[in-house]
């Protein structure tokens, strides 16, 4: 930063919209936590994606002569597993499992979740509070418990483990959404739509889910992170997606019995998985500072 | 305050019927016939027949909800069909290691949290307030399976200092059970901890603002003596709300943990009983599991209405 730094300054912008700034003095305001998140998940999409053009190796490639190669190994950059499979191959398809089950568990979830919890905040007050009631007690079902629940009957699998993620983040995306769905319900220009003669439903689409809506992005990214902590640790207990897909959570499984021969092993894929759903939840922890100041400060009304 | 504990009991109630029901559909409505899955495609139209009324899932579904609800509560849910044990008995047999670890989980992280969390509020614009917070974010993206493998690398297969897995009964050898547990307790307690410390800091952060935190300050209490004894008690009402997901997480924590560590607890039937498509056992684990931590949200919900007069208020008003 230099002397002349005018940032430093209290700004008075935020009162009065102002002439214009240059773009780079806008983008450096924005918080450290939204570049870095994004950065991180960047990175992931990108990895993932990667992964259906371009793999180190091909897929599933077993190197039996190669087996439980270290890291550094020339030609095998994070070293192989006990078949000899590539890990950096391995975790590169583990991306795509990761953002494949990510991605369909919490648009469909939001979209459930959100619907739901706009009908409920706008349904009359002698169901407003059962309703919510209801969609609470569907939030003390664990995540994992109800993909135990699933895959004991549909059996094990990615779609086991996507529907469970989804059935566990319908009622989160709802009991988020009811609140400042509320809220906005009560406004006055809420008063003046009915006014000139606008129905219920257009109003909760048209006014309160595009009120609402930076709160749900927020969700959105941090369900992301908990979808794919979620993921893994279905693919881990043996419940989630089957050989011979690859996963970090299945692989982080293989790697048990093997701490005492191949500790590094283990390394890769949890730092993967942890990078993964910090870089979610630091995007959402930005895109909150930025999208809903209020909410930021005090992140629990 | 009585007004208050029915209310919640209420609540308590309601709620578990609704997760009942709502377990039960999920395994009764969804997919298709678990007599071709657990028997295969070949087996002959008698041995079906056989374990379908075994079973008894050709009675009508209602029957069948009401039957199970009846075992769950007289104790018997009848024999597992791929091991042979005693359901019922079975879940008993395996509450007390899942009862250590989460309990134990509870008694670290919610002390520590609000330690954490308190400090890192009052200290919120200085690097040691921003360190916790590092400590807070990177803590919620660790899964706890892999905390539980890298501790069980560290502590038990380099140092040998504690075991890498199983369990002591406490019957046998206290100390054993309590070296048996502190690995699985500090895998489950770190995500949950760092979870608890953010909305704990969150709290604390809104409290210190308000003016009876300066009232207190002008009385002479230091900042940190107006957190302490103002600033934590108000802070943990809005902790109740968020409660519940963390007594969720801290379960579905223990599932994980216990296979990590192979603990024979209510985690690791639940994993074996869902491989072995055993749908009694599950559907009845995922109940018992709900009621526990609906059970943990009722102590906490009667526990606030002392530690909050206010919402005792707002019960016996209404």
């Amino acid at each position: 930063m230099s002397v002349t730094d005018i940032d430093t300054v209290p700004d008075v912008d935020t009162a009065i919209p102002a002439a214009p700034k240059s773009l780079w003095r806008r983008l450096r305001r924005l918080p450290i936590t939204l570049y870095l998140g994004g950065a991180l998940v960047s990175i992931f999409v990108f990895v993932a994606l990667l992964s259906f053009v371009w793999t180190p190796y091909p897929p599933n490639q077993l190197n039996m002569s190669n087996r439980l190669a270290p890291p550094g190994t020339p030609g095998f950059f994070l070293g192989t597993d006990r078949g000899g499979r590539d890990v950096m191959t391995e975790l590169m398809l583990g991306a795509r499992n990761s953002l494949y089950v990510s991605v369909v568990s919490t648009v469909v979830a939001m979209v459930v979740g959100s619907a739901i919890g706009l009908a409920v905040a706008g349904s009359n007050r002698y169901f407003q509070g059962p309703l919510t009631r209801l969609v609470d007690a569907g939030l003390a079902l664990p995540g994992i418990l109800t993909a135990l629940v699933l895959a004991a009957k549909l059996g094990p699998g990615n779609t086991t483990a996507t529907l469970a993620i989804i059935i566990w983040q319908i009622p989160v995306a709802a009991r988020v959404t009811i609140g400042p769905a509320r809220q906005v319900l009560a406004l006055d220009f809420v008063e003046a739509a009915y006014g000139y003669g606008r129905r219920k439903p257009y109003i909760l689409v048209r006014h309160v889910l595009q009120n609402i809506s930076p709160l749900l992005i927020v969700l959105g990214s941090v369900m992301f992170a908990a979808a794919i902590l979620i993921e893994a640790a279905l693919a881990f207990l043996g419940v989630g997606v089957q050989p011979p897909t690859s996963s970090w959570g299945r692989f982080l499984n293989e790697t048990q019995a093997l701490l005492d021969a191949a500790p590094y092993l283990m390394f890769f894929p949890g730092l993967a998985i942890v990078f993964t759903a910090l870089g979610f939840n630091l995007l959402g922890d930005g895109l909150r500072t930025v999208l809903d100041p209020q909410q930021s400060r005090s992140g629990l009304s | 305050m009585i007004r208050h504990t029915l209310r919640s009991l209420a609540t308590l109630l309601f709620a578990a019927l609704v997760g009942s029901i709502v377990v039960f559909v999920l395994v009764n409505m969804l997919g298709g016939d678990i007599v071709t899955v657990l028997l295969g495609k070949e087996a002959g139209p008698g041995d079906v027949q056989f374990m379908r009324d075994e079973l008894g899932i050709d009675r009508p579904l209602v029957v069948q909800y009401l039957d199970w609800l009846r075992g769950v509560a007289t104790g018997d849910l009848g024999t597992s069909y791929g091991m042979g044990y005693d359901i019922f008995d079975e879940i008993v047999r395996r509450l007390e290691p899942t009862l250590m670890i989460t309990l134990g989980g509870l008694l670290v992280s919610i002390p520590l949290a609000l330690l954490l969390g308190t400090y890192s509020a009052t200290n919120a614009k200085k690097v040691r307030g921003g360190v916790i917070d590092v400590f807070s974010q990177v803590g919620v993206a660790i899964p706890a399976f892999w905390a539980g493998l890298l501790l069980v690398l560290v502590f038990a297969v380099r140092l040998g200092w504690l075991p890498t897995g199983g369990y002591v009964p406490l019957s046998e050898d206290p100390i054993e059970t309590l070296r048996s547990i502190i690995l699985p307790v500090m895998a489950l307690s770190l995500g949950v901890t760092a979870v608890f410390t953010r909305y704990v800091r969150t709290a604390m952060i809104d409290v210190m603002n308000e003016d009876f935190m300066r009232a207190a300050m002008a009385r002479g209490r230091t900042r940190r003596g107006a957190a302490l004894f103002h600033g934590v008690r108000n802070a943990s009402i809005p902790l109740v709300t968020v409660a519940a997901l963390q007594f969720g997480q801290l379960i579905a924590g223990a599932v994980v943990v216990e296979n990590v560590f192979v603990l024979p607890g209510i985690g690791r039937l639940i994993v074996t009983a869902t491989l072995g498509r055993e749908v009694v056992v599950v559907q009845s684990l995922a109940l018992v599991i709900m009621l526990f931590i609906l059970v943990l949200n009722f102590l906490v919900d009667i526990a606030y209405g002392f530690l909050d007069p206010r919402i005792r208020d707002k019960a016996e008003s209404q």
